[in-house]
C-alpha cells in the first residue's frame, strides 16, 4: 500500500513538473510578453529596457532554471499587472471558484440521480425519454450560451435573480446552474445505465423474492451500488469544471474566481500570473486524482498501479 | 483603447434570441430602475478589474476609470477635447525656458487625508513618475518629463527633455498624489487624492466603492453619494445587468445592442482603425504607390460606417486624426470610393493577380475581424489576391514592432489620447515610428521638427504637410472614426466625453 501511494505521488509530481515546462515554454515562445505590456507607442529602447528588467533577455534555459528553483522555494513570481505575488492573487480567488464548482456539481448530482433512477425504473416511459432528451440538451448547449440565456430569462425577464457578480446565495444560483446543466446530462445517463445494470442483478431479484418493498430494493439496495460510477464521474466533473468550465462561466457572470482571473490575466498578458494559475489548477487536479486513486485502492485492494 | 473580446461575438449571437426576452423586459425595467435611480448611489460596469489604484504606475483603462474620480490633474480638458483649462493649477502654465513650465497652484486645497496640496505634491508625483518602472509604462503619456522643482509653496516648475509643445496636454493626464504618499499604508490599494470621490472599499474580483468627498474643492460638487465600479468583462452580461436594473451605466456596448439599452448616448471617439501599407522599397506589391492608392479607392468607407457600425462611425478624413485633435488638416479628404479607378491603377501597376499579405488580430478592437473581412474583400474585387493571417494579440504585436517581418498590410486601431497629432504621426507616419511602414525621410523631418516647434501655427503647418504627403502617397488605407457608446439608466443625466473618461461628479439622477 505504501509503495502504491508513493508511486502515485511521484507520478503526480512528474505530471506537475511537465505542466510547469509546458506553461513556461508557451508563455515565452508565443510572441514577446514585453510587446503587450507596454503601449504600442513605446520605443525599441524602452522595450529592450523592460525585457531586461524582467529578465526576458536571458537564455531561455537560465530563465527556466530560475523559475524552477524559485518554485521550489515557494516563489511563484510577481504579477506584472498588480505588482503583488501571483500566488496570493490566485489564493484570493480560489475560494470563490470552489464555492461555485462545488455548488454546481452538488446541484448536478441532486438533479441527475433522481432523474436517472426514475428513468431506469421505468425504461421507455415518458420520464425516461424526457431524461434522455434533457441530457442531450445539457450536453449540447455550450455553457457560455446557456449562461446568457439564463441571465436573460431569470435576471432580465423575470427580474428575480441578479445578472452577475458575487453576493448572497441568490448570486450563486445562476452560475451554479450553468455549470451544473452539462454535468446533469452526463450524470443522468450514467445513473440511468448503472441503475438498469443493478436492477438486473441476482441480489435484486433475491431481495424482491424475499418480499422487501420495491422502494427499499431500488432506493436502498440497488441505489448504493449504482451510485459508485456516479460518484466517480462526479469527481471527474468537478475537475473538469475547475480546470475548464469555470473560465467561461465565471467570465459570463463576472464571478470573482480563478477562471475569471485567468481570463483577465490572459487578456492583459500577465505571463507570470497565467503561469501560476495554470500550475495551481494543475496541482489541484493532479493531487485530487492521486487522492482518489489511493482511496480506490483502500476500498478495493485488487486495483493495481498502472 | 477599448477592448472588445468575447463580448462582440456573444452579443451578436444572442441578440436574435434575446430580442423577445428583452422587449418583454422593458416593461419590468421601468419599475426596476426606479429603485436604483436615487442620488444615493450609482453602479457602473467596467470591462475589468483595475490592476492597481496607483494613478501613475500602469497604463490601464480600468484603473483610470476609478482613479479619475479620486485624483485631480493640474489641467482639465473640456468634454469634446478641444480645450484645456486650469484645474489644480490656478492659471495656464507659463513657459519659463525652452524646457521648463511654471505652474501657479490653487491655494487651500487638501487631500482627503488632510495633507495640503502644494508644490511638494507636484514634486513627489513627478519623482514617482521618474522611477524606472513607471516611466517606461507611461512613456507615451509622460515620457518627456525630466523633473520638477519647487519655486515656493504654490509655484512649481516642471522640466522636460528639450522643448515639448504638447506638455500642457500631458498635464491633463498626470494625476497628482500627496507629498507623503509613500508613508501612507498600502497606497496602491487605498489611494488618497484631492478628487470629488474618496476611496472606500475594494472587494477583489468584484467591485470598488467610492464615496463622495464632502469637502471637494472643485465643481461640480458630486451629487451622487456612493459609486460602485463593478468588473464585468462580458458585454452581454453588462447589457443584461443594465436592463435588469443592476447597473446604471455600462461601458461595453456594441452598435447592434444600442436599441436594447434603456438609453444610449454616443460620442465620437479619437479611435481610428486603419491598415498600414508597406511602402518601403522592395519587391512587395504595395511598394508601388499606384497599388496603395488603388487599395484606398477600392473601399466603400461610407458603407462601412453605416452598415458595419450602424451609423455609429464617420469616414476618416484621410489622416487617422479626429477633427478635435490639434494638427487635423481640414483640407485633406478621404479617398473617394471609385472601383473603376482602383482597377485601372492596379492594371497600370501590373499588379493584377498579385498577392497582398495582410496581418491582423481578432477581438481586440470593435469589429476588427469584420473590418478586415470587408476591406480585403474590396481588394479582391479590384484584382488583387489577398492572404489574411489573424494572430493572437501577442504574436500580432511581435510582428507589428518587428520591421523585418513587416507584412504588406497590417490592421491596427489607435486613439489620440493627448489630442495632438504628435502621438499618431510619430508612431505611424515617421519612418522611425514603431508601427510605421514607409521610408519617407521628408515625413520624418517635418514630424521631428514639429516636436520641438513652439509656435502653434508653424507646428500645425508641419503636421499638415506630413498628412498631405502621406495621403498622396497612400501609406495607409484610412477607414472610419467610430463613436463610443454608453448604455445607461433612463434617469441618469450625463454628457459623455470624447476621451471616454468617466467623471461621476458630472452625473446626476432625475426623477
Amino acid at each position: 500500500m505504501g509503495r502504491f501511494a508513493i508511486g502515485r505521488i511521484v507520478h503526480g509530481v512528474v505530471v506537475v513538473f511537465c505542466v510547469a515546462i509546458v506553461v513556461f515554454a508557451t508563455s515565452r515562445l508565443v510572441g514577446d510578453p514585453v510587446g503587450v505590456i507596454l503601449p504600442f507607442e513605446a520605443t525599441h529602447e524602452q522595450r529592450a529596457a523592460l525585457r531586461h528588467q524582467l529578465g526576458f533577455d536571458r537564455p531561455i534555459l537560465e530563465q527556466f532554471g530560475e523559475y524552477i528553483t524559485n518554485l521550489a522555494r515557494g516563489d511563484f513570481g510577481t504579477s506584472l499587472l498588480q505588482d503583488r505575488p501571483t500566488i496570493s492573487i490566485v489564493l484570493e480567488h480560489l475560494p470563490a471558484t470552489f464555492e461555485l464548482v462545488f455548488a454546481g456539481i452538488a446541484l448536478a448530482i441532486l438533479i441527475a440521480v433522481p432523474l436517472g433512477v426514475v428513468a431506469a425504473v421505468r425504461p421507455g416511459s415518458l420520464v425516461d425519454r424526457m431524461s434522455v432528451s434533457l441530457s442531450l440538451l445539457g450536453l449540447s448547449v455550450p455553457e457560455f450560451f446557456l449562461g446568457i440565456l439564463l441571465i436573460l430569462f431569470f435576471a432580465v425577464e423575470l427580474g428575480v435573480l441578479p445578472a452577475s457578480g458575487k453576493g448572497g446565495i441568490e448570486h450563486l444560483i445562476l452560475p451554479a446552474l450553468t455549470l451544473a446543466l452539462p454535468a446533469v446530462g452526463r450524470l443522468t445517463m450514467i445513473a440511468r445505465s448503472s441503475m438498469i445494470d443493478q436492477l438486473g442483478q441476482a441480489y435484486v431479484q433475491t431481495a424482491k423474492a424475499k418480499g422487501i418493498p420495491r422502494w427499499r430494493v431500488v432506493g436502498i439496495h440497488a441505489l448504493r451500488n449504482a451510485l459508485i460510477p456516479v460518484l466517480t464521474l462526479s469527481g471527474w466533473e468537478l475537475m473538469r469544471a475547475l480546470a475548464g468550465y469555470a473560465v467561461t462561466v465565471e467570465t459570463v457572470f463576472a464571478w470573482p474566481g480563478v477562471g475569471y482571473l485567468a481570463f483577465q490575466a490572459v487578456r492583459e498578458q500577465d505571463v507570470f500570473l497565467v503561469q501560476t494559475i495554470v500550475l495551481v489548477v494543475a496541482v489541484l487536479v493532479v493531487f485530487v486524482n492521486v487522492g482518489i486513486d489511493i482511496l480506490y485502492r483502500v476500498v478495493d485492494p485488487r486495483i493495481k498501479l498502472g | 483603447m477599448r477592448r472588445h473580446t468575447m463580448a462582440a461575438i456573444s452579443a451578436v449571437v444572442v441578440a436574435t434570441v434575446a430580442s423577445a426576452a428583452l422587449s418583454a423586459a422593458s416593461a419590468a425595467d421601468a419599475t426596476s430602475t426606479s429603485t436604483h435611480a436615487t442620488a444615493e448611489s450609482i453602479t457602473i460596469a467596467i470591462g475589468g478589474e483595475p490592476s492597481t489604484l496607483d494613478p501613475l504606475v500602469r497604463d490601464d483603462g480600468n484603473q483610470r476609470a476609478v482613479t479619475q474620480n479620486v485624483f485631480d490633474t493640474l489641467l482639465g480638458r473640456t468634454p469634446n477635447g478641444s480645450r484645456l483649462y486650469p484645474k489644480l493649477a490656478s492659471h495656464h502654465p507659463r513657459r519659463v525656458s525652452r524646457s521648463a513650465w511654471r505652474f501657479k497652484l490653487r491655494p487651500g486645497i487638501r487631500f482627503s487625508n488632510g495633507t495640503p496640496f502644494n508644490a511638494d505634491s507636484v514634486v513627489a508625483t513627478v519623482r514617482h513618475l521618474l522611477e524606472p518602472k513607471v516611466v517606461t509604462e507611461q512613456a507615451s503619456w509622460l515620457g518627456t518629463i525630466k523633473g520638477a522643482k519647487k519655486v515656493n509653496d504654490l509655484t512649481v516648475d516642471i522640466l522636460t527633455k528639450g522643448a515639448d509643445p504638447i506638455f500642457p496636454s500631458r498635464m491633463s493626464y498626470m494625476r497628482i498624489m500627496p507629498a507623503d504618499w509613500k508613508s501612507l499604508p498600502d497606497f496602491a490599494n487605498r489611494p488618497v487624492g484631492t478628487g470629488p470621490y474618496v476611496f472606500s472599499e475594494w472587494a477583489r474580483g468584484d467591485h470598488i466603492t467610492l464615496t463622495a468627498n464632502p469637502d471637494y474643492w472643485g465643481k461640480p460638487k458630486p451629487s451622487i453619494r456612493t459609486v460602485t465600479f463593478k468588473f464585468v468583462p462580458e458585454g452581454s452580461t453588462q447589457l443584461a445587468g443594465l436592463v435588469a436594473g443592476n447597473f446604471d451605466l455600462i461601458t461595453n456596448l456594441i452598435p447592434e445592442n444600442a436599441k436594447r439599452a434603456p438609453k444610449v448616448l454616443s460620442v465620437p471617439s479619437t479611435e481610428h482603425p486603419k491598415f498600414v501599407l508597406n511602402a518601403r522599397p522592395g519587391s512587395q506589391v504595395t511598394a508601388d504607390v499606384r497599388v496603395r492608392q488603388a487599395m484606398n479607392y477600392a473601399i466603400d468607407k461610407k458603407a462601412i460606417a453605416s452598415k458595419l457600425f450602424l451609423g455609429y462611425a464617420t469616414v476618416d478624413a484621410g489622416q487617422v486624426l479626429s477633427p478635435s485633435v490639434f494638427g487635423f488638416d481640414k483640407a485633406t479628404k478621404a479617398y473617394p470610393h471609385n472601383v473603376a479607378r482602383a482597377k485601372q491603377l492596379i492594371e497600370e501597376a501590373g499588379a493584377t493577380g498579385k498577392t497582398v499579405n495582410v496581418v491582423g488580430t481578432s477581438g481586440r478592437w470593435l469589429k476588427d475581424r469584420e473590418l478586415i473581412e470587408v476591406v480585403t474583400q474590396s481588394w479582391r474585387a479590384i484584382g488583387l489576391e489577398v492572404d489574411v493571417k489573424i494572430y493572437d494579440f501577442r504574436e500580432f504585436v511581435s510582428r507589428l514592432v518587428d520591421p523585418k517581418r513587416r507584412p504588406d498590410a497590417i490592421f491596427i486601431s489607435s486613439s489620440t489620447d493627448l489630442y495632438d497629432a504628435d502621438q499618431q504621426l510619430t508612431m505611424y507616419y515617421a519612418p522611425s515610428g514603431i508601427a510605421s511602414s514607409n521610408a519617407d525621410q521628408r515625413l520624418k523631418q517635418w514630424i521631428d521638427k514639429a516636436r520641438s516647434e513652439l509656435n502653434e501655427n508653424k507646428r500645425a503647418n508641419l503636421y499638415h504637410l506630413a498628412i498631405r504627403r502621406a495621403r498622396q502617397q497612400a501609406y495607409f488605407t484610412w477607414l472610419v472614426n467610430f463613436s463610443t457608446l454608453w448604455g445607461m439608466d433612463e434617469n441618469l443625466r450625463w454628457q459623455p466625453r470624447s476621451d471616454g473618461y468617466i467623471f461621476v461628479n458630472t452625473m446626476r439622477f432625475v426623477g
